[in-house]
């Protein structure tokens, strides 16, 4: 990504706060099914869910993408991401055909610089709740590449 | 089970880490990012000729040695760091090692030291994670 399309330090730190739309999410058999089978573990038991799923269930269940997300952060096709980490705290196992209500915001956003980088740190936050029962949280952090 | 600190985890090994199975990934996560499908995006990256593994699948590796051990749903938390790309084709051992068992709630904890091996270097993948042994 050239100088002139980097999104200046301000936009980024407007971020901070800026609520996904928020929806619901039902994990289907297949998807589950598929999903475990990719990290090469076995079928779970009893329809529960692989945690795995924390990744990207908040993410569309909340109505997001993690395309959108990338855009939030202005990463062109020149900009690389990284992962700074992911944080999931479960207070219940995520189950098949279970409705999660899901909401998500932007928690955290500025720019970091170091001797060799400059990047842009993202940090997004997303919680999932069931019949008004908090189930899970996930917090992804992203560096976006400048 | 008396479970101490120092007690080591034993090991879940991901023979061969499959391009195939990254690309199921992108499609359920709908992650159109192509490194983890396009090895000609990775080359142009300049980091070799394989894709790179999402995140959660090596996340994953970690929650599978932990369901083997203390059984399906006993993960309370687990934060990831990710030091380093895993790529197609690696061999891949997951290892933990107990840190502190304590109680919260009625709950007995036990928080690990997980991390994601790889012959010849830095740990790709090093994190912490608290379970809680299933049926407890």
């Amino acid at each position: 990504m050239t100088s002139e399309a980097m999104p200046s330090e301000e936009d980024i730190q407007a971020l901070v706060g800026h609520e996904f739309p928020g929806g619901r999410y039902t994990i289907a058999h297949w998807e589950n099914f598929l999903l475990t089978d990719c990290t090469g573990s076995g079928q779970l038991a009893d329809g529960m869910v692989h945690p795995v799923a924390l990744f990207h269930v908040p993410i569309l269940g909340a109505g997001t993408s993690i395309g959108e997300m990338f855009k939030l952060g202005q990463a062109g096709p020149g900009v690389s991401i990284g992962i700074e980490s992911y944080d999931w705290e479960f207070y219940r196992p995520l189950r098949e055909e279970t409705e999660y209500d899901i909401s998500g915001r932007v928690s955290a956003a500025e720019r970091k610089r170091t001797d060799t980088r400059l990047y842009d740190r993202i940090q997004f936050q997303f919680d999932l709740h069931d019949q008004g029962e908090h189930v899970a949280r996930s917090t992804v952090t992203w560096h976006y590449r400048r | 089970m008396a479970i101490q600190p120092g007690d080591e985890v034993p090991p879940w090994v991901m023979e061969d880490v499959l391009a195939s199975r990254m690309r199921t990934m992108a499609a359920i996560l709908r992650d159109p990012y192509p490194v983890h499908w396009d090895r000609s995006v990775v080359a142009g990256m300049g980091l070799g000729e394989r894709t790179i593994n999402q995140g959660p699948l090596g996340l994953s590796y970690m929650v599978n040695m932990l369901h083997a051990w203390a059984g399906e749903g006993c993960l309370r938390r687990l934060v990831m760091r990710f030091p380093a790309p895993v790529f197609e084709g690696d061999h891949i051992t997951a290892r933990g090692r107990v840190t502190a068992v304590r109680e919260e709630n009625g709950e007995q904890l036990i928080d690990c030291d997980v991390w994601l091996e790889r012959e010849g270097t830095a740990p790709p993948l090093e994190g912490s994670a608290t379970i809680a042994f299933a049926g407890n």
